[in-house]
């Protein structure tokens, strides 16, 4: 059959293709491209693929189902929306319960605080639990395989949270009273977290995507990592009520009266908290329902 | 409302109708759909329904040349294509039977 065309796919044929599950592209990228090299590429069969990607994630075929990948996927997607959501959390308990003055306002309010503190706990402790066996496999593995990158990877989960508390410590002995001077160092402290709960959070999963480790340590994080999710997510959703309670509320305490801030605050710790329960019940699905199933099939 | 009526004819059967001669590849298979069907199938649509029949045994792979990796149908998929296509057979010569005693239509 005569080709009419021999042209690259295009730039936006290739953002269209990256919308898809990494499995399917693997499987499928390179035919659509030399599909679009012999067809002709358009805005339009772009913008076919971007639409179809949606539908490849929601019900992805059976036979490019990698249950231990999809699991991983899950673990590092929960760890990242993890770290942000305890950030956000951790700024939002010095922001109100950690002020030095009892909570005001609405016993909703009070309950929201003894809600997130206990979710936040659950959520940290699940993490923990979850987390460190994976940690200390893929150390092993990193080591056994001479993998050095992905040993620096995964050595700036302890290394980072390490040198921000000490740079934090030094900070405040230094500067004696930070909280005279405004709030910038606040400011500073909570962006500088930021970043390193990110980094922290980060080489991890990368050393997660390039080692793909096995086996129960990586089935028990993605449990810990679905009950994490689910209480932080829990957590979140009790310092979004409460932080609209405190707008309502509480608008003689200085702070809790912006309610431009306090719904920004809101609709990021709704949309990370989904990103989370989202991503760890696909990974949970993967552990135990799909697991099921092929054991059924191979019974 | 002929063109929008068009869009009755499903893109896994058009698929199914393409490989059942031969194996071929997307493009060839685009190609073949819109030829002999007067479908055109876009990139997105072939390749989720390639996923999709792929998923149900329906058609399988063969070895890829230069990144273009011809299809062929399965025993089971000829089955389907079978079925799907005495079914809407049925549906065409009562239609067709019918239009002939209602209005005297007599068909293209």
């Amino acid at each position: 059959m005569s080709r009419p065309r021999q042209a690259g796919p295009g730039p936006l044929t290739s953002l269209a293709l990256m919308l898809y599950p990494p499995a399917w592209r693997e499987r499928y990228a390179d035919e659509v491209r030399a599909l679009l090299e012999d067809a002709g590429t358009s805005p339009a069969a772009a913008a076919s693929l971007a639409v179809r990607a949606a539908s490849a994630w929601v019900t992805m075929p059976r036979h490019l189902h990698d249950r231990e990948a999809r699991m991983r996927a899950s673990v590092a997607t929960v760890l990242v929306a993890w770290s942000a959501l305890t950030g956000v959390g951790l700024v939002f308990a010095q922001l109100t319960q950690l002020q030095g003055f009892r909570a005001p306002g609405h016993p909703l309010i009070q309950w929201c605080y003894l809600i997130f503190d206990i979710a936040l706990a659950i959520s940290v402790l699940t993490a923990a639990a979850g987390g460190v066996p994976l940690w200390v496999q893929m150390i092993r593995l990193a080591r056994r395989q001479g993998r050095w990158r992905e040993l620096v990877c995964l050595s700036l989960a302890v290394v980072v949270p390490a040198a921000y508390l000490a740079a934090a410590l030094i900070a405040l002995k230094v500067v004696h009273h930070p909280e005279a001077s405004g709030p910038w160092w606040f400011v500073a402290f909570a962006v500088l977290g930021f970043g390193a709960a990110g980094l922290s959070s980060a080489g991890p999963a990368v050393a997660l995507r390039r080692l793909t480790p096995g086996g129960p340590a990586v089935a028990l994080a993605t449990a810990a990592a679905g009950v994490a999710a689910g209480t932080v997510a829990l957590a979140g959703l009790a310092s979004a009520v409460a932080a609209a309670g405190l707008c309502l509320w509480a608008t003689s305490f200085a702070g809790y009266h912006h309610s431009g801030l306090a719904g920004v605050y809101v609709l990021v710790v709704l949309a990370v908290a989904a990103t989370a329960t989202i991503s760890a019940g696909r990974g949970i699905r993967a552990t135990f329902l799909d697991a099921g199933r092929n054991g059924t099939q191979a019974g | 409302m002929t063109n929008r009526l068009d869009r009755w004819a499903d893109p896994p059967l058009l698929v199914l109708a393409s490989l059942a001669d031969e194996p071929k590849h997307g493009y060839a298979i685009t190609r073949d759909v819109a030829e002999t069907m007067g479908v055109r199938l876009s990139a997105g649509t072939l390749y989720a329904v390639i996923a999709r029949l792929e998923a149900a045994g329906l058609i399988e792979p063969l070895a890829a040349t230069d990144r273009r990796r011809p299809y062929q149908i399965t025993t089971a998929g000829r089955a389907a294509l079978a079925e799907q296509s005495a079914r809407m057979g049925r549906i065409a010569t009562l239609a067709q039977a019918r239009l002939r005693e209602s209005c005297g239509w007599a068909g293209a």
